[in-house]
């Protein structure tokens, strides 16, 4: 559950990145790569 | 050990959150207010604009920028600061498990185990390069430690437990980190080689595993991908966008980020291909000379005086020699009590002391043995690339410190009389009080004021042409974070050079010049607005514009009625570059449309270019006129500078705020940029000349003091006192050629 959370956020992050974004994409991949991949290799 | 801790190795993570705090306290309290000289602005204006900076492009580095510049606190600088403080107090905590961890193994009480991790915790937080680079976000190194401590951590937990039922998953959690971390630096790597050792002293048959260590390297690879950041932004021409790593000339699409071009750009950026380092044979200085300056960096971190007096540097000598020693005499006790993470941290010294050493090829260091002339040097010094090392030593140092304790109160009493003999942990706090005044950037409010400075005695429209990092960064950091003269094109010489800088100047929006925001100076006059691009080239033809055109020979330059000789040996490297070529034909498509102007801090570029007689000093740029400059009453010829425009100069030094700054500031630490300050000072004697010429012997004198209270509070004045005027001071600092063919000086 956890690494496809991941996995999405860091998706909707460089979707939102490709649109121009610049306040949802860093802060989604930021969540994505840092706080839910890591904990979806440790505990999912 | 079957399970993952024991009760004994149980680790004091409350405890180690609060020692974070406690560091994260002093870092803000320490913390630089706003931007700072050498690659500060160049970040922050990374961040800010979720831009691309120099290559790498350190795309985890910009995300994480980005998000703390969100912060709903402080300004924008402040908050990127934030972020390094962050990381190095993250950092710190992490240092404490480690050494907690490592003392559990010998050390039976555990309050004493607990002050033994503090200690690194304190040291490794307080030693002059960590705490330095911790108040101001300079580089993105402090993210890197951060990266490199929580490895560190996790690998002491899987040496603990190997075959458990987690050690998998921290494993693959680590090559992913370890991915992640190279996207905020290479550095990411340095601790690579340490968990292989560890892995193959402790585990051998983990590698034969071969779906974990399948599973490891696309956890790697995956932790790589945010790579994908930079062609995706970059498209979009971001205000900061090096390398240019994007096939997509105005719009992002799908073809042109799946392009040859798209990825030749990208590889080039990653593999940092612009700065043309030598191969490692060549050595760029006798190995012996730099682990010479891995040495003397070592002395700094325990005692830091940059105006060095012969006692500071003989205690800064006994220090060295002290936490030295007591590094070695903790590595010794780690390897007796600990063999298993031994077999991770001994390698991770070396990975970042020799190995580093090797890997970086540095030439001599800006500060490393002064007394040799004809060396090459480093432009600054580059202490910051043995940041983990000195952080990693730190943590042996507080075990050697420790280990000094218990052999003090064993021979105390019949029981270890650990309270009586605590006093000797004190010298775990001398990095703490040694190295307050010159780590501290509090209050550091002169890098802002030099950018505004220098912007605002450009006229409304102007283009400026600059020569390194800290005439350009922090006017990046200006014109785009704080909005301050965008109407001004600036453009730097290093980056001139490469292929992909004039495309991004040419896309730069247009500005209207805002009146009530400039100074008084430039108010009720018709400023016209440009119609055409900065350059007449199209991109085409600047892609044909050769890297460097090899004549000896004096070239002349014909524009309406500038006549100029330009002789080659006056250039930096003895022939016309392709940044020479650009600024040229810049002037020749502007002059007598736009101001036209080159930074004094280029040392001399305009009379390098043979343009003497038409370089009007003006505050701190030199204006090019388009005919010769003949002395007027307000045009004053002064010895070493050529024409100064008196009455602008005298106008633009009333608003410059960088001498009231750097006064209440009191000191200016870092030595190799002091020539910032120095321009301040030659243009106050200038001022004071062109004064006396004119026969204002009361105001002249007055600039003089000024520019010597300038230079005192910089404690530069032995450059100016006694001396005959000086020339122009260097001021640019270019940390790297970037992209910059250097044929042989003939």
């Amino acid at each position: 559950m956890l690494r496809l959370a991941a996995v999405l956020m860091i998706l909707v992050g460089f979707a939102d990145l490709a649109r121009g974004g610049i306040v949802l994409a860093p802060v989604a991949l930021v969540v994505g790569y840092l706080v839910l991949a890591p904990l979806s290799l440790l505990i999912d | 050990m079957s399970t993952l801790l024991s009760e004994t190795l149980r680790p004091s993570y409350r405890a180690a959150a609060v020692t974070a705090a406690a560091v994260l306290a002093l870092y803000v309290a320490t913390l630089a207010p706003t931007t700072a000289m050498w690659d500060a602005s160049e970040y922050i204006t990374a961040a800010y604009t979720l831009g691309i900076p120099h290559p790498p492009g350190n795309p985890l580095f910009v995300l994480l920028g980005r998000v703390a510049s969100l912060l709903p606190f402080g300004n924008v600088a402040f908050r990127v600061n934030l972020l390094a403080a962050v990381c190095s107090a993250l950092a710190a905590g992490i240092w404490f498990l480690v050494a907690e961890r490592v003392l559990a193994q010998w050390i039976e009480v555990r309050w004493v185990r607990r002050v033994g991790a503090v200690l690194a915790a304190v040291l490794s937080a307080t030693a002059f390069t960590v705490w330095n680079q911790s108040v101001v976000n300079e580089k993105v190194y402090t993210v890197s430690l951060a990266f490199f401590a929580v490895v560190s951590w996790l690998t002491v937990l899987w040496c603990d437990d190997p075959d458990g039922r987690r050690a998998d998953r921290i494993l693959l959690l680590i090559a992913y980190l370890i991915g992640l971390g190279y996207t905020n630096h290479p550095a990411g790597f340095l601790v690579g080689p340490a968990v292989a050792t560890a892995v193959l002293v402790r585990r051998p048959r983990t590698l034969l595993r071969w779906r974990l260590i399948l599973g490891a390297v696309v956890a790697l690879g995956f932790g790589l991908t945010p790579f994908a950041f930079e062609p995706i932004r970059a498209a979009h021409h971001p205000a900061l966008n090096e390398g240019d790593p994007t096939g997509c000339k105005d719009k992002i699409g799908f073809a042109c980020t799946f392009s040859d071009t798209t990825v030749h750009r990208l590889m080039d950026n990653v593999n940092r291909v612009q700065y043309g380092k030598p191969n490692l044979s060549e050595r760029q200085a006798p190995f012996s000379a730099q682990m010479g300056m891995w040495w003397l960096y070592f002395k700094w971190q325990w005692l830091r005086d940059p105006h060095g007096t012969p006692m500071s540097s003989a205690i800064q000598n006994v220090l060295a020699l002290l936490f030295l020693s007591l590094g070695i005499a903790g590595g010794v006790v780690h390897y007796r009590r600990d063999r298993a993470s031994f077999w991770f941290f001994g390698p991770l010294i070396a990975t970042t002391t020799v190995a580093l050493v090797y890997y970086m090829n540095f030439k001599y260091g800006a500060s490393q043995a002064p007394e040799l002339t004809g060396v090459a040097r480093e432009v600054r010094d580059r202490d910051y690339f043995y940041l983990w090392s000195y952080s990693a030593w730190s943590v042996w140092a507080a075990l050697g410190l420790v280990a000094l304790w218990r052999f003090l109160a064993e021979r105390a009493g019949p029981a270890p009389r650990w309270s009586t003999t605590a006093p000797v942990l004190m010298l775990g706090a001398l990095p703490l009080v040694g190295n307050f005044r010159a780590a501290s950037r509090a209050g550091e409010w002169a890098t802002r004021e030099w950018a505004r400075d220098v912007l605002n005695s450009v006229e409304p429209y102007g283009i400026l042409i600059t020569g390194g990092d800290n005439d350009t960064f922090p006017l990046w950091y200006a014109q785009e974070v704080e909005g301050v003269r965008p109407d001004v094109t600036v453009a730097v010489t290093s980056l001139l050079n490469t292929d992909w800088y004039m495309r991004g100047l040419l896309r730069r929006p247009a500005v209207r010049y805002d009146e009530a925001a400039g100074p008084a100076v430039y108010r009720g006059k018709s400023w016209p607005v440009p119609t055409k691009p900065i350059i007449s080239l199209t991109p085409e033809q600047l892609g044909q514009v050769p890297e460097y055109l090899d004549v000896r020979e004096p070239l002349r330059f014909d524009q309406g009625d500038i006549h100029a000789v330009i002789d080659p040996r006056r250039l930096e490297v003895g022939v016309p570059l392709r940044s020479d070529l650009l600024v040229l034909q810049m002037l020749k498509d502007n002059l007598g449309q736009r101001p036209f102007y080159i930074s004094r801090s280029t040392a001399g570029y305009a009379q390098a270019l043979g343009l003497d007689a038409y370089a009007l000093t003006q505050g701190l740029v030199t204006k090019i006129a388009p005919t010769p400059l003949t002395a007027s009453a307000d045009t004053v010829a002064v010895a070493g500078l050529g024409h100064v425009d008196v009455g602008r100069g005298l106008a633009l030094w009333k608003s410059y705020g960088f001498p009231a700054a750097l006064m209440r500031r009191g000191d200016w630490v870092d030595r190799p940029s002091a020539s910032i300050p120095a321009l301040y000072t030659v243009t106050a004697f200038a001022l004071g000349q062109a004064l006396e010429d004119q026969g204002r012997a009361g105001e002249a004198q007055s600039f003089r003091q000024q520019g010597l209270d300038v230079a005192e509070s910089a404690r530069i004045t032995e450059w100016f006192v006694g001396a005959a005027p000086p020339s122009p001071a260097p001021a640019a600092g270019s940390d790297a050629p970037r992209g910059t063919p250097v044929p042989a000086r003939p």
